[in-house]
């Protein structure tokens, strides 16, 4: 007997009563007919059930789809719901909005750009799209997985299992109750197999992921089957297929600059005989006195990876001894390296150096390898003074940081010698060797402002 | 080495509040499992309202963080049990509780692949031909039983029927085809 006809025809009163029968008993009794059944009567329910929204999901462009949905479809039931339930349940089911999959649980510093989704610390997310111009915000889906974004990236929400990354980086953190937690980007379908990993994407496909811990699954066009990659490794796309370890930081993406200060002298690193250049221990290239960012990073997981940057102002002209205030001021930019999730609020350190053969280096040559005295660890104080420090806080937009400290005026005041070398030092580790790289920009970047010294001198008395 | 990023607390919220984004989140999916029990489409109707209310006078009873849905199941299955007792009028098919629990109990086994099975469902019906559209529309829109679909179209019950079964094999058959092909 065709029993799938039976199932069929059930939906549409087509069966008679004592088929009907036959068909029960026939379910109850055969696994694999009842399997059947309930496949093929889902769907039939799916239909019935959502008849309200039926025309929408039929005529609306794919993109938008659950945006909209109206068609207030009122049935007897629901009029007897609006007596028991009140005004805002009936809302909830005539409207049908779309299900919240999401609650976007905090918001850090955060400036949104052309969002469809609300943006507000613990709303509830449906599917739609969040676009972070500035900071860093965290999703928890309601599987359980918690995805952290830093701006700038784009990111659609699609259900409580799966979302999609345009642009931009994620880390995401997924429990077990999450397992098969699932990253697109315009390349690959990275999987979670219970794991912490981060994801970093261009629109265009230039698709990396980081796997911090456990496991995950990588689906890409370009490879015949999924690659598996594990903890420490990473799946880089310019690198090929296969998962390496990598201590270069992930290369992120680029932003802009801002404006200086008050009516004071400024000193830049480019004035007179001035300079500014960074030293990376594992550095295999030469000087970087020429390069548009200064790097700064303090890690105990990949040594080589440990950054310093030092600025050299020309005070040539300055009465320094009548220097009332002074302050440094950085821009800070992106440097395209490494999650600003995997390191916590920053804490750095500005250091004057006071040994005139240290404070004596040159853009042209400086390394790591011949910074001698500038590199040790700790810091010795014949070598140099710790003036202030500064925080630079968890994904904090790329701002200007200004330092003032009296220790400041009093170095130099203090200082002999036309020129002064600040060193500075990130004191802040980090969770994971992937974790962000600081970056200010130099006098070679090409719209940002130059390390500033500003000083304040008593011109009156 | 530093603590990795702290994760925050969730968000607590008073228990309507509470409910309601739980209900909202689940209702579709308890919706086809009532229609996907009950035959009859208006008993299913009634009894989800009433499923609903229960639902919220109970959700005291709700452990937070446990699953929703199969609490909201449990709840819904006993409603089904106990609408067959007072039925007030006589469904065309009435189903019988060793069936009802059967199929109960199948759902619940293929429970992880039925909110996939929505998704594409979904997927399908915008692909669905417009010329489809219109008997998709009386038969699960408005409602309509193939009697009156058949006056309205110019054509026997037999043949609506027949262009019925099709259109649900095709979605059925595209459904499949999704589903397959996310999980190869």
């Amino acid at each position: 007997m065709n029993f799938s006809d039976h199932i069929d025809r059930s939906f549409d009163g087509q069966l008679s009563e004592e088929e009907w029968d036959a068909l029960q008993q026939a379910v109850i009794s055969d696994p694999e007919l009842r399997r059947q059944y309930v496949e093929q009567r889902w769907l039939h329910a799916l239909l019935e059930s959502e008849s309200g929204a039926l025309t929408g999901r039929l005529s609306e462009p794919k993109e938008r789809q659950t945006a909209v949905m109206k068609r207030p479809f009122v049935r007897l039931a629901a009029a007897a719901a609006v007596v028991l339930f009140g005004v805002s349940l009936i809302l909830f089911s005539q409207s049908r909005p779309a299900p919240v999959v999401a609650t976007l649980i905090q918001a850090e510093n955060c400036r949104w750009a052309g969002s469809d989704l609300p943006t507000v610390e613990g709303a509830g997310l449906s599917a739609g799209t969040l676009s972070l111009a500035e900071g860093m915000a965290t999703i928890r889906f309601n599987s359980g997985a918690t995805v952290t974004l830093e701006a700038p990236s784009v990111l659609v929400v699609e259900s409580a299992m799966k979302c999609r990354l345009v642009e931009g980086s994620v880390v995401a953190d997924v429990p077990e109750s999450a397992y098969g937690f699932t990253i697109d980007t315009a390349r690959m379908e990275v999987i979670d197999l219970g794991t912490r990993f981060g994801v970093t994407t261009t629109p265009l496909g230039d698709s990396n992921v980081f796997v911090f811990e456990g496991e995950v699954k990588v689906n890409r066009d370009d490879l015949p089957e999924p690659k598996h990659v594990f903890a420490g490794k990473s799946l880089v796309s310019e690198a090929g297929a296969t998962p390496q370890q990598t201590d270069q930081e992930v290369l992120r993406v680029d932003a802009t600059a801002a404006s200086p200060g008050p009516d004071w002298t400024a000193i830049t690193t480019s004035t007179g005989r001035g300079g500014d250049i960074y030293v990376r221990r594992g550095d295999q290239h030469g000087p970087t006195g020429s390069h548009p960012l200064l790097m700064v990073k303090h890690t105990d997981l990949a040594p080589n990876n440990e950054r310093r940057a030092l600025l050299c102002f020309d005070l040539a002209g300055i009465d320094r001894a009548s220097l009332r205030s002074a302050k440094l001021a950085l821009k800070l930019e992106p440097s395209g390296l490494g999650f600003s999730s995997l390191v916590p609020d920053s804490r750095f350190a500005v250091y004057g150096l006071v040994d005139p053969d240290t404070a004596a280096w040159s853009e042209d040559d400086l390394t790591w390898k011949n910074a001698g005295a500038l590199v040790e660890k700790p810091i010795q104080e014949s070598t140099a003074t710790r003036l202030a420090e500064f925080h630079v806080l968890k994904g904090s937009p790329n701002r200007l940081v200004e330092v003032s400290a009296d220790a400041f005026v009093d170095f130099l005041r203090t200082h002999p010698g036309e020129t002064v070398s600040l060193m500075i030092v990130r004191e802040t580790g980090e969770s994971d060797r992937q974790g962000l790289v600081h970056a200010f920009a130099s006098k070679e970047h090409p719209s940002a402002t130059a390390p500033t010294l500003w000083l304040q001198t008593n011109r009156e008395n | 080495m530093e603590d990795p990023t702290p994760i925050p607390p969730p968000i607590t919220v008073d228990p309507t509040e509470q409910y309601l984004l739980l209900l909202n989140e689940h209702e579709r999916a308890l919706a086809a499992y009532v229609h996907t029990l009950v035959p009859d489409r208006l008993d299913a109707e009634d009894i989800l309202q009433s499923c609903k209310l229960t639902m919220w006078k109970q959700f005291a009873n709700f452990e937070p963080g446990s699953h929703f849905i199969a609490w909201a199941r449990k709840i819904a299955f006993h409603q089904i049990l106990n609408l067959r007792r007072s039925a007030r009028r006589k469904p065309l098919y009435s189903a019988e509780p060793a069936f009802l629990e059967a199929v109960a109990a199948e759902i619940t086994r293929v429970s992880d692949g039925l909110s996939d099975r929505s998704e594409a469902l979904h997927e399908c019906l915008k692909r669905l031909p417009e010329n489809q559209h219109r008997l998709l529309l009386l038969r699960y829109g408005e409602d309509h039983d193939i009697a009156a679909i058949a006056k309205e179209t110019d054509r026997s019950t037999a043949a609506v029927y027949k262009l019925l079964s099709r259109l649900r094999a095709a979605l059925n058959d595209c459904v499949r085809a999704r589903l397959n092909s996310s999980t190869a």
